[in-house]
Parts: C-alpha cells; sequence; structure tokens
C-alpha cells in the first residue's frame, strides 16, 4: 500500500501544474520512505531514515526558496499534454516491468512500484520544460532507488546510503545554482530556451 | 595502513583538503598556493602510480590499488597537475563568470581541486557502490566548472551535462541495485569488486542488472548514442576543466565500466560482457567519424575526437586480449596527452581568434606558428598519424580484434578508423596551414602552451616505443589479471 502511495506521488508531479504542489509531492514522498526505513529494524535503516528525513526537508525548503526567487513571468507550458505524459510514462513503467526479472526485493509490489518511479522520473524530466521539474525528475529517480535500497534483503550499508543521500543533495544544489543563472539571463526556468548548442 | 594504502590516501586528501584552503586563502597567494599543492598531489600521486604498476598491490572492500588504478592515477595527476598550471592565463581572459569578481580566482580553483580528488578516487574505489558515489560526485563539481564563465551556452552545456549525466547514473543504479539482492551477504556494501563475480541470482538478472550499469555509465563516458551532452560540455567549459573532463573523467569511468565487465563476466558470460563494450566501440566510432569530417570549432572538433577514442578503447577491453589491452592502456595515456595539449592550446587560441569559439580556424600556424605546432601536434596524434602512439594503439587494437574471433567489429573499426583519420587529417591541414585571416597578435599563455607541447611530444615519442615493447610484457599479463 505504501510502495503505491509512493508511486501515486510521482504520477501527480508528472502532471501536475504548479512547482510548488510538485516540490510538496516529492517531499512528502521522501518522508514516506524516511518512515519506511524507520519501520524497518537495525540501525543502517535509522540512520538512513535521518539522512531521508534530513534531505526531504532540506531539498523542499531549497527548491521552495528557489520557486520564491524566481517567479515566472508566464508558466511555463510543457510542450506534451499532461494526459500523454501520464500515458507515455506509464507504458516507460510497463516496458520496465516486462524487461526487467524479478530483482530480488522483499516484495514483487515494492519491485513494481521502484520500477514506475524510475520510469516517472525519466519522463518528467523528459517531457516537462520548466528546469525545477526536471530536477525533480531526477529526485523521482533517485527516490525509486531509495525504495529498492531499503527493501534489499540482507544488511544495509549506512556508508552508502548516506553517500546516496549527500550526492543528490549535491547535484541538487547545483542545479539550483543553475536554475537560478538560466533564469537571470534568460527571463524564465524554460529548458526550451537552451538549444542553441548544435552541430 | 600499508605504504601503498597511505599514498593512495595522501593522493586523494591533499586536493581535497586544499580545496576548501584555496577557497579560503588571501587573493593573492591563491595562485601560488594553488601551484603548491598541485605539485604535492602529483608527487603523491606519482609515487602511488610508480608502485602499482610495479606490481605493489592493495585489494580490499574499499580501496583498490593495481596496475589500471596505477595508470589511471598517473594520468590523472598529469593531467591535474597540467590543468592548475594552466589555469592561470584562462582565469586573466575570463571576461565573467558564476563568481563575483573578487572571488572568482580561488572560487575556480577550490572546485577544480575538489573534482581533481574526486577523479583521483575513482579508480581506487574497491567497491561498486563506492565507484558510483564518486562518479556522481565528479558530476556536481565539474557541472559547476563547466558553467562557470556563466555565459548562456556554458549554462546550457551545464544544465545539459547535470541532467543527462544524472539520469544516467541513476539508471545505473538500478543495475547496481539488481546486483547488489544478489551478491553473497547482501546489500550495497557488499560489491566489492570480488563478491560481484559470485553474483548468485541467476545469468538472466545479472545481463539485465550488466545491461543497465553499462547503459548508465555510456552516459558519464560520452559512448553513442548517450553522447549528447559531451561535445557540448567538452566546448564550453573552461579549456583547463575540458582537458581534465576528456582526459581523465573518460577514462576514470571507463575503467569502472571495465571493472564491472571483468567482474561479471563468469556471470554473464564473457562473450556478452566483452560484446557490449564492443557494440559501445562500434556506435561511437560511427557516430563520431561523420563529424570529424565537418568543419567544426576547434574544441567541439576536440570533443567529437573524444567519442571516437572512447569508442577506441571500448572495442579494446571488449576485445580483452593481452594485446588488446596493451593497445588501450597505450590510447589511454597517449590520448591523455594529446588531447589536454589540444585543450589547453585553446586558451591563447581564444583570444588570438575570438570567433574560434564557435567557429572552425584556419590557417593558425601562419600567424602564429607556436600556437599552430602545438594544435599541430594535438591533432596529428588524435588523428593516428605516425608517429603517434594512437597509430600503434590502434594497430594493436585492431589486430586483437581479427584474434579474438570478432573479425566483422575488427574489419568495421579498422574502416570507420580510417575514414576517421581522413576526416581529421583534413582538419589538421586546414587549421594550421589553411587560409589565414587577421588576428590578434601575442595572445596570452602561449609560453605555457609552447613547454606543454614540448614535454608532449616527448611523452608521445615514448608512448610510441612503450607500443612496440609493451605486446609480450609482464605488465600486460599484470592489466589483464588485475580485475579477475
Amino acid at each position: 500500500m505504501t510502495a503505491w502511495a509512493l508511486v501515486a506521488a510521482g504520477l501527480l508531479v508528472l502532471v501536475v501544474r504548479r512547482g510548488s504542489l510538485a516540490v510538496a509531492l516529492v517531499t512528502g514522498q521522501t518522508l514516506l520512505l524516511a518512515g519506511i526505513a524507520l519501520d524497518h529494524a537495525g540501525g543502517g535503516d535509522a540512520a538512513a531514515a535521518g539522512a531521508l528525513a534530513a534531505r526531504a526537508v532540506g531539498l523542499a525548503a531549497l527548491f521552495l526558496v528557489l520557486a520564491a526567487r524566481t517567479r515566472e513571468p508566464r508558466r511555463v507550458v510543457a510542450r506534451v499534454a499532461p494526459l500523454v505524459r501520464a500515458g507515455a510514462a506509464a507504458a516507460l513503467a510497463l516496458a520496465l516491468t516486462w524487461l526487467v526479472p524479478t530483482i530480488g526485493l522483499e516484495s514483487r509490489s515494492a519491485e513494481r512500484a521502484v520500477l514506475a518511479l524510475v520510469a516517472f522520473g525519466i519522463a518528467t524530466a523528459a517531457t516537462r520544460r520548466a528546469t525545477l521539474f526536471q530536477v525533480l525528475g531526477i529526485v523521482l529517480v533517485e527516490n525509486g532507488l531509495v525504495l529498492a535500497a531499503l527493501e534489499l534483503p540482507g544488511a544495509s550499508s549506512p556508508a552508502i546510503e548516506l553517500g546516496a543521500a549527500l550526492d543528490l543533495t549535491l547535484v541538487a544544489l547545483v542545479a539550483a545554482v543553475f536554475h537560478d543563472r538560466i533564469f537571470a539571463e534568460f527571463g524564465a526556468g524554460d529548458s526550451a530556451a537552451l538549444r542553441t548548442l548544435r552541430d | 595502513m600499508t605504504d601503498v594504502q597511505a599514498l593512495a590516501l595522501a593522493a586523494v586528501a591533499v586536493p581535497a583538503l586544499s580545496a576548501p584552503a584555496l577557497a579560503l586563502a588571501p587573493a593573492r597567494a591563491a595562485l601560488a598556493a594553488a601551484r603548491g599543492a598541485a605539485a604535492l598531489t602529483a608527487a603523491a600521486a606519482a609515487a602511488l602510480a610508480a608502485l602499482a604498476l610495479a606490481g605493489r598491490s592493495s585489494r580490499g572492500d574499499w580501496l583498490v590499488v593495481d596496475e589500471p588504478a596505477g595508470l589511471l592515477v598517473a594520468v590523472i595527476a598529469g593531467v591535474g597537475l597540467a590543468s592548475v598550471l594552466a589555469s592561470p592565463p584562462y582565469l586573466a581572459t575570463l571576461g565573467s563568470s558564476l563568481v563575483a569578481g573578487r572571488r572568482r580566482a580561488r572560487a575556480y580553483l577550490a572546485l577544480l581541486f575538489a573534482f581533481w580528488a574526486v577523479l583521483l578516487a575513482v579508480p581506487l574505489a574497491g567497491n561498486l557502490g563506492a565507484a558510483w558515489l564518486l562518479v556522481e560526485a565528479t558530476t556536481a563539481v565539474s557541472a559547476v566548472l563547466v558553467g562557470f564563465s556563466g555565459k548562456p551556452r556554458a549554462l546550457e552545456a551545464g544544465w545539459k551535462y547535470l541532467i543527462l549525466t544524472s539520469l544516467g547514473l541513476g539508471v545505473a543504479l538500478l543495475g547496481i541495485v539488481l546486483l547488489a539482492a544478489g551478491v553473497p551477504g547482501g546489500g550495497l556494501g557488499g560489491l566489492s569488486w570480488d563478491a560481484l563475480a559470485r553474483y548468485g541470482s541467476g545469468r538472466e538478472t545479472a545481463v539485465v542488472a550488466y545491461l543497465l550499469l553499462l547503459a548508465g555509465l555510456a552516459a558519464k563516458i560520452g559512448w553513442a548514442p548517450v553522447h549528447n551532452w559531451l561535445p557540448d560540455a567538452h566546448s564550453e567549459a573552461p579549456p583547463p576543466v575540458s582537458a581534465l573532463l576528456s582526459a581523465a573523467l573518460l577514462p576514470a569511468v571507463l575503467l569502472v565500466a571495465w571493472r564491472s565487465e571483468h567482474a561479471l563476466a563468469p556471470v554473464v558470460g564473457a562473450g556478452t560482457a566483452g560484446g557490449v563494450l564492443v557494440g559501445f566501440g562500434l556506435v561511437s566510432l560511427a557516430v563520431a567519424v561523420p563529424f570529424l569530417w565537418r568543419p567544426l570549432a576547434w574544441k567541439r572538433l576536440l570533443a567529437y575526437s573524444s567519442l571516437e577514442h572512447m569508442g577506441v578503447i571500448a572495442l579494446g577491453l571488449g576485445f580483452a586480449t593481452p594485446l588488446a589491452l596493451a593497445g588501450a592502456a597505450v590510447h589511454v595515456a597517449a590520448h591523455a596527452v594529446a588531447k589536454a595539449l589540444g585543450f589547453y592550446a585553446a586558451t591563447p587560441l581564444l583570444e588570438h581568434e575570438p570567433r574560434a569559439a564557435g567557429h572552425p580556424v584556419t590557417g593558425v600556424a601562419r600567424t602564429e606558428p607556436a600556437l599552430g605546432a602545438a594544435m599541430g601536434i594535438s591533432l596529428g596524434a588524435l588523428a593516428g598519424l605516425p608517429p603517434s602512439p594512437l597509430f600503434a594503439s590502434e594497430v594493436l587494437i585492431v589486430a586483437s580484434g581479427f584474434r579474438a574471433g570478432r573479425p566483422w567489429a575488427a574489419g568495421a573499426a579498422t574502416v570507420l578508423l580510417a575514414l576517421g583519420f581522413l576526416g581529421l587529417l583534413h582538419a589538421l591541414l586546414e587549421t594550421t596551414v589553411g587560409k589565414a585571416r587577421r588576428r590578434n597578435a601575442s595572445p596570452r599563455g602561449l609560453r605555457g602552451v609552447v613547454a606543454l607541447a614540448a614535454v608532449s611530444v616527448v611523452l608521445l615519442l615514448a608512448l610510441a616505443a612503450a607500443a612496440v615493447w609493451l605486446p609480450g610484457a609482464d605488465v600486460v599479463d599484470s592489466l589483464a589479471g588485475a580485475a579477475s
């Protein structure tokens, strides 16, 4: 049930219009993952839960400050309609489920949720023009992989999990710097403006 | 802690600690401090590389020092040192940047050292999970450097690089999670290179995991068809950073792919594991060659040449005979020397001919002979013009493809390499002795580039000699056995 709540949040990120709503959805999703980590026994997962909660709150604050600093004069409209985006993402998720054999996680529904979140993240980054949404697509992919790491049988590795959280935070920070400068340079956080380099 | 482990720690720790120190250093002292820290880093890394190549190895769950790591550490140390030395002329010509004027040089140097530190750690990672973390960290640091000038084109290149490689590494992590579920003991912490060989959840899952891992890493290595960020990032980054990206980052990630291939070959089958590398190699060559025939801006031409050379190295690793590995080893080192020189030459070139940022240049040797000579040496070596060591390494790799029972792949590579050679030869003639334009005289940084060109010629000739000596040498057998 929790796994499907994570998937529903991912699908909503793909289709919602408002950036702040998408940030809230991704934050809720990450906090849910922290809850799953806490629910698992063992010190490693407690460390993972702490890292996830800190990442959720930190990235939410960063993205909301960024959205407030760079208010779009006009809404950046994606080239692909929301229903088409959702359909394409669902098709990619089904294809991944068909192509990838049993992963070996503790439940089959968790495996499907992992693949769906990866597909939704890739679809978000590929079909949304707003730079903020493209970064949220990367966070969605990473959240799917965090779910996979939490549902892996056997011992977890706090070093790897904390490192992954730190890496994603670094990438998000760098993306925030770029979003800010792209907005200042082009007047909008719109990746469609970034199409001059071609051969 | 053994002396090898202590040196490995020092080689990574010195640049890692230098990064924040340079950010906080007084502005006047920053450049001198950077030179000192770079010399110290290069000395530690060179000592480590010498011990590793002499067979003094160390192999654990988190740290591995062996011959392939030694080769890469030597390359990264050399290119890193040269990039630090080549940075002052770039900073002197920098008009705008992401960072405000007074802090600009210190911020740039701090980022450069942070990138260098993570790069040095990548070949030493003894664990696939740790290697992934380090590769992801290189993305965050180097993306800022790619967009450092703050110009619209640099922002575009940096953004594409950040998003595409992060997504690619996400796909690679999915492959790693699949592998983690099947290694003894389970969990991401058990992904040491030795443990991967004991993967026990069936061949079908291992093949899918391997494909996801390689496809994800390919996005970072710049293998076609997931190379779209590469020409943009390499052409828009500061020249010293472009040198590190092309000559050090791409082969460092390639080493991670190769270690994964070696570790998983017993599970997925040696033919399948090597075949994936050969496939990426051929597609990269096929995509790169048409661009080598087109008139392109200097740094963009070098970027497409990187795509071609990463394809050649992939072929060598995929063929996997001792002869092919000897060729791949020479190719990694020679490509680093020639490509780095080409990128360093871009700083005086852009001052000599500002139009060169977005347009092909012709007749540079007519207006600035020393600069034209440096560019000619770089492009001639990259084209594989004898006595370039890249000619010898390509011959070794292609010949080993026929011996390894992959005649179609070796034949296709021969044709593509010949076409690439002709394209680059044409570019070499046009760039150096083509029609000249009126240009600015005495560009900054030219003396440094001339000195680097002299050092590069010596290194390239030494590597050409090594390419003749390496087949059959003990060090090649060690390279072949190191990751297995």
